[in-house]
C-alpha cells in the first residue's frame, strides 16, 4: 500500500551554487535556504513519477527544498483545514473547486489571492474564461464562478467513452457522430452478445459522469453554468433534468449498461474494460493510462456525440413543473469534465513568491510537455506534435482540442450544493433501480438545491 | 451498572503508613491517556455540536444553541439512517448470538477433538479489521466475478446483485455483520459453559434429562451474564455500526444501508456540517449508552 508517500527533494542547485557554479540562471529572487512543501492527490504511480520530476527539476533551478507529499482526495480535504489550524499546512495544496473546499477555505482566510500573480505570470490566461471560472472565487469567497483566480490546475478532465476497437470490428460498429447512432451501436453490440457499456456503480460517481453527459446533449451553457455558479435562478426540476433522467433509465431497460452493475465498483468495472470485457467504457480522461496500459492499441476514445437537430435523443415525456424554459442544444454537447484540482497557496506560506514561481513552473511548456508525454492530460491545448492518430492518446488529445476550442465543457453536476454529491449519487442510484421516476428524481435535487443556501 | 465476576481477592488496608497520592501515581498514565483521548474529545464534540462551523477555522464558528439537535429530530435522512441501525439488530444482536450458542454447545457438551483450533478458527472474523471483512465480502458476492454468483449460477439459481439491490442489501449487510460477530459470541459462551459445575450436569442427567434439557435448564441459566455481555456489546456494534458498510455498500444503493454513523461522518466531512454531524454523534452515543444499559439491567443483574 503506498498510499501516502512522502519525498523530499532537496535543490542540488544550492549545492552547485556553493561550489561557485553559475551555471544556469535562477529566478529573479533570493530562494536559497526556502524549503517549499507541497500537497496534492497524486500519490501513485504515473502521476506520483511525474510531479516528482517536476519538483525535482524547480528544485535544482530554484535552488529550493521541495517536499512533496501525495494523499487521496478525502484524505487530503480532511487533513488540510486542520493542518492550517494546527500551524502544520504546507505551503501550497491542491483545494477542491467550489464548494467543496475551495469557499470555506477562502472564507477563513486560509488561502492567498493570486490575483496579483496571474497578471505577473499571465495565468488568467491559461485557459478559456470557462474553465478559469471554476478556479475563481469573489475577494471574500462567497460568489463561486468570478472575481479572482484562487488556483491554478495543472491538468485537465474530459469524460466521454473509452472503446474496444476489437469489439467494434467484431460486429461492425463504426464510432457513433450522433446520439442516435450511438444508441443503435449499443444495440448493435448488444445483439452481438457483448455488453455495450461496462459500468459500476455501488460507489455511485460514475453515474453522475454517465447521467452528466446525456443531459450535456440536451442543454445550453447558460443553463448549466447558472445551476453550478448558482446565478440566474436555475432549477433542476427542469425539462431537460427528467428527459436525461428518462433515457438513462431507459439504457437500463434495454440492458445497454452492464448486468450486475449496481453491485460493482467504478473500479470493477474499469478493470473488466481494461481485461476486455465489453465494448465501451465511460472515464474520465484520467483513466487513460490505465486503459492505455490494459488495451494498448485496440483502445480507442471518442466523446459524447451530439443530439443533430430535432433532439432526436429526446424522448417525449412530459414532465411537469419545469421551472426554466432552456434551449434545446442540440447540435453540441456540454461534456462532463473542467480542470483538474488547483495548486492554491495556503496563508502563513513561508514565501508566497517562491510558491507561486513554483505553481507557474508546473504549467510551463516544459511541464506540459511531460505531463502529455506520460498519458496526463494537461490543461492547455495540446500541440499538433503530440497527437498520433489512431491511438486512444491521440484521440482524447484531439477530443480534448476540439472541446476546448468549442467551448464545449461542461460540469460535475455534484458541484451545485455542499450535500449535492450525497444526494445525486443515492438518487440516480434509485432512478437506475426503479425507486424512483424521472420526475421524483428532478424534484428531489431541486429540493438538496433550495435548501442548501438557505441556511 | 453490572461489573463483570471477578475472583474475589482479599484487599489488604493500607496502615496509616501509606500514602493517599500513591494510588493515584500508578493511577495517573491511564488517567492521563484517558483524559486525552476521551474525555477531552468527548467533550469537545459535545461543544462543537453546540455550533454552526464548516471545520476549517474554529474562529467562523457560531454558537447556535440547541439548533443542531432540532435538525437531528426534524431530519428525515437521519431517522431513515436510524431506522436502518433498528433493522439491522436482529443480525448484528441475536443472530449471531445463536450462531454463537451453537458450536459452543456442541464444543462443550460432547467434547470436540481439536477444540482450541476450532475456537481460534471461528474467532478469527472477529479480530479482522471490518474494513477487510467488507472488502472480502464485496469481492464474494461481487455479481460479476464473485464466487457465491458462480455458484449460485451453477446450481440454476438466480445470480442477484447482492449489496447493489434495493431489497437485498441492508439483510446482505446484516448477514455479513452477523459472521463477523459469532464468533466472539462462541468464545465467550463457551467460557461461560466451561465455568458452570460440571455436578449440575451430573445431577440432571440423574434426574433423567436428555441433552436438550441439560441445555435448557443448565447451560442456558448459568450463562445469563455471558448472554448479558454479548447482547450489550453486539447491541453496541450494531448502533455504531460503520466500517464494513463503508467498505461494502457506503450506505448504498440509494440510502437503503445508510446508518447513523455513516450519515454522521458524510454531513461532518463530506458536507462540511461538522457542528451538526457533531450533535448526530451526541444522539448516537447517548443512545447507545441508555439501550446497552437497558440489556445489562435485564439480563445482568438480577442474581448478583
Amino acid at each position: 500500500m503506498d498510499r501516502r508517500r512522502f519525498i523530499t527533494v532537496t535543490g542540488g542547485g544550492a549545492a552547485g551554487l556553493a561550489l561557485g557554479g553559475s551555471l544556469r540562471a535562477g529566478p529573479a529572487f533570493a530562494a536559497q535556504g526556502t524549503t517549499l512543501e507541497f500537497w496534492d492527490t497524486l500519490n501513485a504511480e504515473t502521476r506520483l513519477q511525474v510531479i516528482e520530476q517536476l519538483a525535482t527539476s524547480f528544485g535544482e533551478q530554484a535552488g529550493v527544498t521541495v517536499q512533496h507529499r501525495g494523499w487521496t482526495l478525502d484524505e487530503l480535504s480532511s487533513t488540510l483545514p486542520r493542518s492550517v489550524d494546527s500551524n502544520q499546512a504546507p505551503d501550497i495544496a491542491q483545494v477542491n473547486n467550489g464548494e467543496a473546499l475551495a469557499g470555506p477555505m477562502i472564507r477563513a482566510g486560509r488561502l492567498v489571492s493570486l490575483a496579483p500573480y496571474a497578471s505577473q505570470y499571465g495565468w488568467d490566461q491559461q485557459l478559456p474564461p470557462a474553465l478559469q471560472a471554476r478556479n475563481m472565487f469573489n475577494e471574500d469567497g462567497t460568489v463561486f464562478g468570478e472575481g479572482q483566480l484562487w488556483g491554478v490546475s495543472i491538468e485537465a478532465e474530459i469524460v466521454g467513452f473509452y472503446r474496444n476497437k476489437s469489439r467494434f470490428e467484431e460486429n461492425g460498429v463504426e464510432v457513433p457522430t450522433t446520439f442516435a447512432e450511438l444508441e443503435t451501436a449499443m444495440q448493435t453490440l448488444l445483439d452481438g452478445g457483448v455488453t455495450p457499456l461496462v459500468f459500476g456503480n455501488s460507489d455511485g460517481w460514475t453515474a453522475i459522469h454517465l447521467f452528466g453527459n446525456i443531459l450535456g446533449t440536451m442543454v445550453s451553457r447558460e443553463y448549466l453554468d447558472g445551476l453550478v455558479y448558482r446565478s440566474g435562478d436555475m432549477s433542476f426540476e427542469d425539462d431537460a433534468m427528467v428527459n436525461a433522467a428518462t433515457k438513462f433509465r431507459e439504457w437500463v431497460d434495454r440492458g445497454f449498461l452492464q448486468e450486475g452493475f449496481s453491485g460493482i465498483t467504478s473500479d470493477d468495472a474499469a478493470a473488466l474494460f481494461q481485461a476486455g470485457e465489453g465494448a465501451m467504457l465511460m472515464q474520465g480522461s484520467w483513466q487513460l493510462p490505465a486503459v492505455l496500459e490494459g488495451l494498448g492499441e485496440s483502445a480507442g476514445f471518442f466523446l459524447t456525440p451530439p443530439a443533430e437537430g430535432g433532439g432526436t435523443a429526446t424522448p417525449a415525456a412530459t414532465p411537469s413543473g419545469a421551472a426554466t424554459p432552456v434551449a434545446a442544444a442540440t447540435a453540441s454537447v456540454l461534456h462532463v469534465g473542467g480542470v483538474g484540482i488547483p495548486y492554491s497557496i495556503i496563508t502563513g506560506a513561508q514565501d508566497p513568491d517562491v510558491a507561486a514561481e513554483f505553481i507557474n513552473s508546473l504549467i510551463s511548456d516544459e511541464a506540459v510537455n511531460t505531463l502529455l508525454d506520460a498519458g496526463v492530460l494537461a490543461a492547455a491545448e495540446v500541440p499538433a506534435d503530440k497527437i498520433q492518430a489512431a491511438t486512444v492518446t491521440g484521440e482524447l488529445y484531439s477530443a480534448w482540442n476540439e472541446a476546448l476550442a468549442g467551448d464545449a465543457i461542461g460540469h460535475y453536476l455534484d458541484w451545485a450544493s455542499p450535500t449535492m454529491y450525497d444526494t445525486i449519487t443515492a438518487e440516480l442510484q434509485r432512478l437506475l433501480a426503479g425507486e424512483t421516476d424521472p420526475q421524483a428524481f428532478a424534484a428531489t435535487l431541486q429540493q438538496d438545491y433550495a435548501q442548501s443556501f438557505t441556511a | 451498572m453490572a461489573t463483570p465476576e471477578l475472583p474475589r481477592v482479599a484487599v489488604r488496608k493500607r496502615g496509616l503508613s501509606g500514602s493517599s497520592w500513591e494510588p493515584w501515581l500508578y493511577l495517573l498514565p491511564g488517567l492521563l491517556i484517558f483524559t486525552l483521548f476521551v474525555v477531552v474529545p468527548v467533550l469537545g464534540t459535545v461543544a462543537i455540536s453546540f455550533a454552526n462551523w464548516n471545520g476549517i477555522a474554529w474562529s467562523t464558528a457560531a454558537f447556535t444553541g440547541v439548533d443542531n439537535y432540532i435538525t437531528a429530530v426534524t431530519d428525515s435522512l437521519f431517522w431513515g439512517a436510524f431506522w436502518n441501525n433498528l433493522v439491522l439488530i436482529p443480525y448484528f444482536v441475536i443472530l449471531p448470538a445463536i450462531l454463537g450458542l451453537i458450536p459452543a454447545t456442541v464444543v462443550h457438551q460432547m467434547g470436540v477433538r481439536g477444540a482450541a483450533a476450532f475456537r481460534a478458527g471461528l474467532f478469527l472474523p472477529y479480530i479482522m479489521p471490518g474494513v477487510l471483512i467488507g472488502v472480502v465480502w464485496r469481492w464474494l458476492l461481487n455479481p460479476v466475478f464473485g464466487p457465491v454468483n458462480a455458484v449460485l449460477e451453477r446450481l440454476g439459481l438466480p445470480t442477484p446483485s447482492w449489496l447493489g439491490d434495493f431489497t437485498l442489501a441492508l439483510p446482505a449487510v446484516g448477514m455479513i455483520g452477523a459472521w463477523a460477530a459469532y464468533g466472539f459470541c462462541f468464545v465467550i459462551f463457551l467460557a461461560g459453559m466451561q465455568k458452570i459445575q460440571p455436578d449440575l450436569y451430573e445431577a440432571a442427567r440423574l434426574d433423567g434429562a436428555n441433552p436438550f434439557q441439560e441445555f435448557t435448564a443448565v447451560t442456558l441459566p448459568g450463562l445469563r451474564r455471558e448472554i448479558a455481555v454479548v447482547l450489550s456489546v453486539n447491541l453496541i456494534n450494531a448502533l455504531r455500526a460503520f466500517d464494513v458498510i463503508r467498505a461494502t455498500t457506503d450506505g448504498g444503493p440509494g440510502r437503503e444501508t445508510e446508518v447513523v454513523a455513516l450519515y454522521m461522518i458524510d454531513t461532518a466531512f463530506g458536507a462540511k456540517q461538522v457542528g451538526y454531524g457533531a450533535s448526530i454523534a451526541v444522539l448516537l452515543a447517548v443512545t447507545t449508552l441508555v439501550l446497552s444499559l437497558l440489556v445489562l439491567r435485564l439480563f445482568g443483574e438480577r442474581d448478583g
